[in-house]
C-alpha cells in the first residue's frame, strides 16, 4: 500500500480509532468465544489466562444436548418458528406495500398512515389482550400461535419498507410489461418481486434476526419446556447455584451463529436493500 | 389496421389540462412525429393512445376498433390494444437476458417455445443484436439497450409502433445513426408509427408528417415541408428552424410597404392585394422571415432592389465553417441572418442586406396565426 506522506498522519490516526473502537467491540465477543472452547478450569479465573491453553468442543457437545435444556431442541424450535415467520408476512406485506406504492384507492393515506402508527406501538402493550386471543383460539403454548403474532406484528414494517422500495423501482418498466400483455398479477410476480429482490432479502433477514432474537413473546407465549425456542433456554443453562461458563457461551455462540451465517450469506443484497427505509418518492 | 384516429381528445390531472380537444388522424403505414416543447402534452397523448392514461374526454380508434370513449365508459387495456412502445429509457427487465427481454411479449401470449425462438433470432439478426442475446441489460451500451427496447417492441408485429423520445439518451453520434436506422426499420416493417420528440431535426428528417404541439393544443399538422414553408402561426414558425424564425413587428402601409420604423421593405403584389383585401391596410402586423432569407448586400446584388434591402451593423458572427450565422441590428429592431461562409463580414461593420420578399411571413399581431 503507498501512502502519500501528506496523509500518512490522517492515515495513521483514523486507522487508530476504528482499531481502537473494533477491539473494544469485540473483546467481550473474544471473552465468550474462549470460554465457550476452553475447559472450564482454564477460564474460572478469566479467560485472559492464555496457558495452559486447551481447546476443546465438550462445551458445545453440552450445551446441544443439555439434560433440562437442550439447545439443539431450541434451535430446532427457533427455526420452526422464525422461517415462516418470515415467509408469512413478507408474501402478504409485499402485496399490501404494492398496493400502496402504484394503486390509488379510498383512504389510501389514512391507512398508511395508520400502519405506520402501528409500528411504534410497544409489544408489552399489546401483550394482554394478544394472551387472552390466542387462549380463545386455542394457540396457547403452540407454535402457530407464537408464528401468527410474529406474523402479524412484522406486516407492519414490512409494508412500509417494502412500499418505499416499491416507490422507488422505475415505473416505465412495470409500464412496458403491461404493454407486452402481462397482466397486474403477472406485472407483480414476473417483474416487479425480481426487481425488488434485493428488498425482500433485506426484509427477510432483519424480520428473521428479530424473530429470532425474541425473547419476550416465545416468554409469554411458549410455557411448555419442550417447546422453548433457543433464547429462552439460555437464561435457564445458568443453574441455580453453579455457573457453567462453558456451556452458557457455547450455547450463546450457537445462538448467535444462525442470524450471523444469514446476514453473512446475504450481506450483498441487505446493504443495497437498505434503500427501502428511505421514504424519499 | 393501422390507423390512429383521436377525435376531441381531453386529458386532465386534477388541476392541469395536459391535452386540450386533440384530434389528429395517423394513416396506415405513416411515420407521425408528435413534436413539441417539454409539458406540451405530446407524452401525454401517446400514453393515451397506448392505454397507460385514460382520457377525460373524446374518443380514440385504433383501426376500426374504438379503444377508449369515457362518455361511453369505454376502455380497451393496453395489451388488447395491438400496439407496442419504446420508452425513453428503455425499460428493459433488468433480470432477464436480451433473449428474455425480447421474448417476453410472445410468452406472455402463449405462443410455443420453437415458434418464439425463430422469431427472437429473426429480431435479433435484423437489429444486429444476435451476439448478445445472453447478456443482461446491465452489461450492454446505451444504444445496444436502444436496439433490444426496439426488439422487444418489433416481435409482437403489432399495428402500430409508439415510441416516447427513444433516441434521447443516446449520444449525439449514435442518434444520428440510429434516426437512420429507425427510419429505415419502420419503412421495411410498414408499421403505422407514432413518435414523440421534442427534436425538431429528428421531426424534420423522420416523419412522413408532424403534429406540432404546444401547451397541451394541437398547432398544426402536416409534412416536414409545408411545416417549415407555411407555419400555421408563429409558434410553429418559431418552433421549427435553427437559428429560429425573425419576428419584426411592423405597420402596413398604404403604399404597399410594411413600416418598420428604422426601414421599410415594400411586398410583392399579389402579397399586398390578399392583406389589403383581408383589411390590414394601416394595421400592425409581424413579418417572420427565416435566417438564411436574409442576404449579405455584397453577394447578393442582383437580388437587391430599394424595396427589399436595408442596412444594419452586424453585432456578432458565430463561424459554424460551412455557414456563418451573423447577429444584426437596425437600430431597435434586431435580427439573425445565415450567409454563406464567402461573406466577409465583420462585428461592427455596417453591411446591406437583402430580404427574399417571395419568402417572407405575415402573421396577425394579435391572434398570431399566419395570414400566408
Amino acid at each position: 500500500m503507498n501512502i502519500p506522506k501528506y496523509k500518512l498522519k490522517e492515515f495513521i490516526i483514523s486507522n487508530s480509532i476504528a482499531w481502537i473502537l473494533g477491539v473494544i467491540w469485540l473483546i467481550p465477543f473474544v471473552g465468550v468465544l474462549m470460554a465457550s472452547i476452553r475447559p472450564y478450569r482454564e477460564i474460572v479465573g478469566g479467560w485472559w489466562h492464555f496457558s495452559p491453553f486447551t481447546i476443546t468442543l465438550k462445551n458445545f457437545v453440552g450445551a446441544f444436548n443439555h439434560p433440562m435444556f437442550p439447545i439443539g431442541e431450541g434451535l430446532r424450535n427457533s427455526l420452526i418458528i422464525a422461517i415462516p415467520s418470515t415467509i408469512t408476512p413478507l408474501l402478504v406485506a409485499a402485496l399490501a406495500a404494492y398496493a400502496f406504492a402504484r394503486y390509488s384507492f379510498p383512504v389510501k393515506h389514512y391507512l398508511f398512515a395508520f400502519i405506520v402508527f402501528l409500528m411504534a406501538l410497544p409489544q408489552q402493550m399489546t401483550i394482554v389482550p394478544l394472551y387472552f386471543l390466542l387462549r380463545n383460539f386455542h394457540l396457547l403454548n403452540k407454535f402457530q400461535g407464537l408464528i401468527l403474532v410474529h406474523s402479524a406484528w412484522g406486516l407492519a414494517w414490512i409494508i412500509f419498507f417494502m412500499r418505499n422500495y416499491f416507490s422507488m423501482l422505475p415505473t416505465d418498466v412495470e409500464e412496458a410489461a403491461r404493454i407486452d400483455g402481462a397482466s397486474d398479477f403477472k406485472i407483480f410476480y414476473k417483474i416487479v418481486l425480481p426487481m425488488a429482490l434485493p428488498g425482500l432479502i433485506s426484509a427477510a433477514i432483519l424480520q428473521f434476526t428479530w424473530v429470532w432474537s425474541d425473547f419476550f413473546l416465545a416468554l409469554v407465549f411458549l410455557q411448555n419446556p419442550e417447546k422453548y425456542v433457543a433464547t429462552q433456554r439460555l437464561p435457564l443453562l445458568r443453574g441455580q447455584y453453579f455457573v457453567d461458563w462453558g456451556i452458557l457461551t457455547a450455547a450463546s455462540i450457537m445462538v448467535m451463529l444462525v442470524p450471523l451465517l444469514v446476514y453473512t450469506l446475504f450481506q450483498k443484497y441487505y446493504i443495497s436493500g437498505m434503500i427501502g427505509w428511505s421514504t424519499e418518492k | 389496421m393501422g390507423e390512429v384516429k383521436l377525435l376531441g381528445v381531453w386529458k386532465k390531472f386534477e388541476d392541469v389540462t395536459a391535452v386540450k380537444d386533440i384530434t389528429l388522424e395517423v394513416k396506415d403505414g405513416e411515420f407521425m412525429i408528435l413534436l413539441g416543447p417539454s409539458g406540451c402534452g405530446k407524452t401525454t397523448t401517446l400514453r393515451m393512445i397506448s392505454g397507460l392514461e385514460e382520457p377525460t374526454k373524446g374518443q380514440i380508434y385504433i383501426g376500426e376498433k374504438l379503444v377508449a370513449d369515457p362518455e361511453k365508459g369505454i376502455f380497451v387495456p393496453p395489451k388488447d390494444r395491438d400496439i407496442a412502445m419504446v420508452f425513453q429509457s428503455y425499460a428493459l427487465y433488468p433480470h432477464m437476458t436480451v433473449y428474455d427481454n425480447i421474448a417476453f411479449p410472445l410468452k406472455l401470449r402463449k405462443i410455443s417455445k420453437q415458434e418464439i425462438d425463430i422469431r427472437v433470432k429473426e429480431v435479433a439478426e435484423m437489429l444486429g443484436l444476435t451476439e448478445l442475446l445472453k447478456r443482461k441489460p446491465r452489461e450492454l451500451s446505451g444504444g445496444q439497450r436502444q436496439r433490444v427496447a426496439l426488439g422487444r417492441a418489433i416481435i409482437r408485429r403489432p399495428h402500430v409502433f409508439l415510441m416516447d423520445e427513444p433516441l434521447s439518451n443516446l449520444d449525439a453520434k449514435l442518434r444520428v445513426r440510429m434516426r437512420a436506422e429507425l427510419k429505415k426499420l419502420q419503412r421495411q416493417l410498414g408499421v403505422t408509427t407514432i413518435y414523440v420528440t421534442h427534436d425538431q431535426v429528428e421531426a424534420m428528417t423522420m416523419g412522413d408528417k408532424i403534429a406540432v404541439m404546444n401547451a397541451g393544443v394541437l398547432q398544426q399538422v402536416g409534412t416536414p415541408e409545408e411545416i417549415y414553408n407555411r407555419p400555421a402561426n408563429m409558434f410553429v414558425a418559431g418552433f421549427i428552424g435553427s437559428p429560429p424564425m425573425n419576428f419584426l413587428n411592423g405597420t402596413l402601409t398604404e403604399g404597399g410597404f410594411v413600416d418598420f420604423g428604422p426601414f421599410k421593405l415594400r411586398l410583392l403584389k399579389d402579397q399586398f392585394a390578399l392583406l389589403q383585401e383581408k383589411g390590414y391596410v394601416g394595421k400592425n402586423l409581424v413579418l417572420g422571415i427565416r435566417p438564411e432569407d436574409i442576404y449579405d448586400g455584397s453577394l447578393a446584388q442582383e437580388r437587391a432592389s430599394e424595396n427589399n434591402m436595408t442596412r444594419a451593423t452586424v453585432e456578432i458572427v458565430e463561424n459554424l465553417g460551412g455557414e456563418r450565422i451573423v447577429y444584426l441590428s437596425a437600430e431597435d429592431i434586431s435580427f439573425t441572418a445565415k450567409f454563406p461562409p464567402e461573406s466577409k463580414v465583420k462585428e461592427g461593420q455596417k453591411i446591406e442586406i437583402v430580404f427574399d420578399m417571395k419568402k417572407i411571413h405575415i402573421f396577425d399581431k394579435n391572434t398570431k396565426k399566419a395570414i400566408f
